[in-house]
């Protein structure tokens, strides 16, 4: 990649970053998520011998949940209100290749969601402190598969958002999500629907990423290790289906029309 | 020997797909030839839906052409290098709300592999130039129309163009900023670069341009210089004159009176020309000028697009 192009992508990205940052709506879902963690404290409180437990179990549902929102909500308004508003149509006109701005946009998102995961995770981490305990290794590669989780939420979105409107493109990427979490039922689906044809079954079930993958909430709050080649795994997996998604968003992209 | 074209279109055609149900195709644009040569004001005109838009989208690579050849600074159009010289304000720019006017031209500059010592010079320069540096750290989103015109001026100007594409640039302008934009026009045509612009704000676009083409349905109508679309009328002559009042005058000869304060504005007849300015030397009137009457573009305007289908004014672009 020569370097005009990657100090292009890296402009995009950081004005993608600078935008995001300015929007107030992130702010408070993050408040939200750490507001959440925080409410980890009280429920300790009231259990036996589970505290550490259910500050983990709440901090890390926090973050999946409101990051899950967070990759969506900028996924699919940043691209799309691009569109909409025409606002790349000055930029598209420079020495700025489709590309160029599409990838710029993801790494922009990428870093805002690296930046919102880790503002939660310290708010875990210093809510353990509080309560005398501390964060192990299990724990930080859960969190590490939840953002590769949202990296891929919102590479799925920015895929819907460069062929439909920005409601549907809502709509369609959080059917995919929560079809994403229970994969097992697609696969099972013959069992509840005879007649599905077993092809259809298949390109369902490898079509649509499994996000059940990503989860490793149980083991870190149990504290228990979670093997670095389980992590390798997810990584591959989410880089093919991140991949995958910015592939056919920039394909969709590159050949539309900016009316 | 002739220089080549800055810009040069051929055949250029875009359909829009149109219906949700039963999809169909509406032409846009049909096969536009244009051409538009090194250090002129090249003024694009037509009425609204004609394709002027379409046709400077098409140009900068925001709409695909269904057909069609363009090479820009002499370079085909796939070729990028072109982008580095060309600048383009669009039609009404939406800019980013969140940012400020230093910072987007500082992002825009970023985008041309501009250095932070240039970025920071031009930016300042260009705000100053339009006189936006009071408000260079004021959100965009507390802009008025005007003042984003100004600014999506500023950034297709920021990269010095050799050819600069401008997409109505005077509209919803106040006089004040009409004026500012019309300076910059003509100063970017001292400077030996190209401009290239849409209107139907036809004053403008007679004051302004070296050739015009105008477009009707898509089709390419007519191109040339003005002097050329706009023929003299040979027939009939133009007085200015003072002094009397023309209402009282009683001379057949003479096709329109029109009051101008204290003066009048007479159309006649060339072979009566004589006997007019003797009736109004007569009533005790006196002549400050005479001249052939020549076309106005809004005459060319009514006179040629007036019967189109669409009316002259109607559609959308």
């Amino acid at each position: 990649m020569g370097r005009g192009r990657l100090s292009r992508i890296l402009a995009v990205a950081a004005n993608t970053f600078r935008e995001t940052v300015r929007e107030r709506v992130l702010y408070n879902l993050v408040f939200f998520a750490l507001l959440m963690t925080l409410s980890g404290l009280l429920l300790a409180q009231l259990s036996i011998r589970q505290d550490e437990k259910i500050i983990k179990d709440l901090g890390l549902a926090a973050m999946d949940l409101f990051g899950s929102m967070i990759a969506l909500f900028i996924g699919v308004s940043l691209v799309s209100k691009e569109i909409e508003r025409r606002s790349l149509h000055p930029l598209l006109a420079k020495p700025l290749g489709r590309d160029e701005f599409f990838l710029g946009k993801f790494f922009g998102l990428a870093f805002t969601l690296f930046v919102n995961t880790s503002a939660m995770a310290a708010g875990l981490f210093l809510t353990l402190l509080a309560t005398g305990r501390s964060a192990n290794l299990g724990l930080v590669g859960a969190i590490y598969t939840i953002f590769l989780s949202l990296l891929l939420v919102v590479a799925l979105a920015m895929l819907l958002s460069s062929v439909t409107s920005p409601a549907l493109s809502a709509i369609g990427t959080l059917g995919l999500v929560i079809v994403g979490r229970f994969s097992d039922v697609i696969r099972n689906m013959r069992e509840v629907v005879p007649g599905a044809p077993d092809w259809l079954v298949k390109i369902l079930y490898y079509a649509i990423p499994n996000f059940r993958n990503f989860d490793f909430k149980e083991q870190a709050a149990y504290g228990d290790p979670i093997p670095l080649s389980a992590l390798g795994q997810v990584t591959l997996y989410a880089a093919f289906y991140v991949g995958l998604a910015l592939a056919a968003g920039l394909a969709s992209f590159r050949s539309r029309d900016f009316e | 020997m002739e220089a080549p074209p800055v810009l040069k279109a051929v055949g250029l055609s875009k359909s829009y797909k149109v219906g949700h149900i039963r999809r169909r195709l509406r032409p846009a644009l049909q096969g536009l030839d244009l051409e538009v040569r090194r250090g002129e004001i090249f003024g694009y005109l037509g009425p609204n839906g004609s394709g002027k838009t379409t046709t400077l989208k098409l140009l900068m690579g925001l709409l695909r052409a269904d057909a069609g050849e363009v090479q820009v600074l002499g370079r085909p159009w796939l070729d990028p290098a072109w982008r580095y010289q060309v600048g383009y304000l669009p039609e009404n720019p939406y800019l980013y709300d969140y940012l400020t006017p230093r910072e987007y031209l500082d992002y825009v500059g970023r985008l041309f592999g501009l250095s932070s010592r240039e970025r920071a010079e031009r930016g300042r320069a260009l705000l100053e130039r339009l006189g936006l540096s009071h408000v260079a750290a004021v959100p965009l989103r507390r802009f008025s129309k005007g003042m984003l015109q100004r600014v999506g001026l500023a950034q297709a100007l920021v990269n010095d163009p050799e050819l600069l594409i401008l997409d109505e640039p005077m509209s919803g302008l106040d006089p004040v900023g009409r004026r500012l934009v019309r300076d910059l026009i003509l100063e970017q045509k001292a400077a030996g670069k190209t401009v290239l612009f849409s209107t139907h704000i036809l004053p403008d676009a007679e004051a302004l341009c070296d050739r015009v083409a105008v477009l009707r349905g898509g089709r390419l109508l007519d191109a040339g210089p003005l002097s050329q679309i706009l023929k003299l009328d040979v027939s009939h002559m133009e007085l200015l004159a003072a002094g009397l009042d023309a209402a009282r005058l009683e001379d057949p000869a003479i096709r329109v009176r029109q009051a101008l304060g204290e003066r009048w504005r007479l159309e006649v007849e060339e072979r009566s020309l004589g006997a007019v300015v003797r009736a109004v030397e007569a009533a005790g009137g006196r002549i400050l000028a005479v001249q052939p009457i020549r076309q106005s573009l809004e005459d060319y305007f009514f006179k040629e697009l007036g019967g189109g289908s669409a009316g002259p004014w109607g559609g959308a672009d």
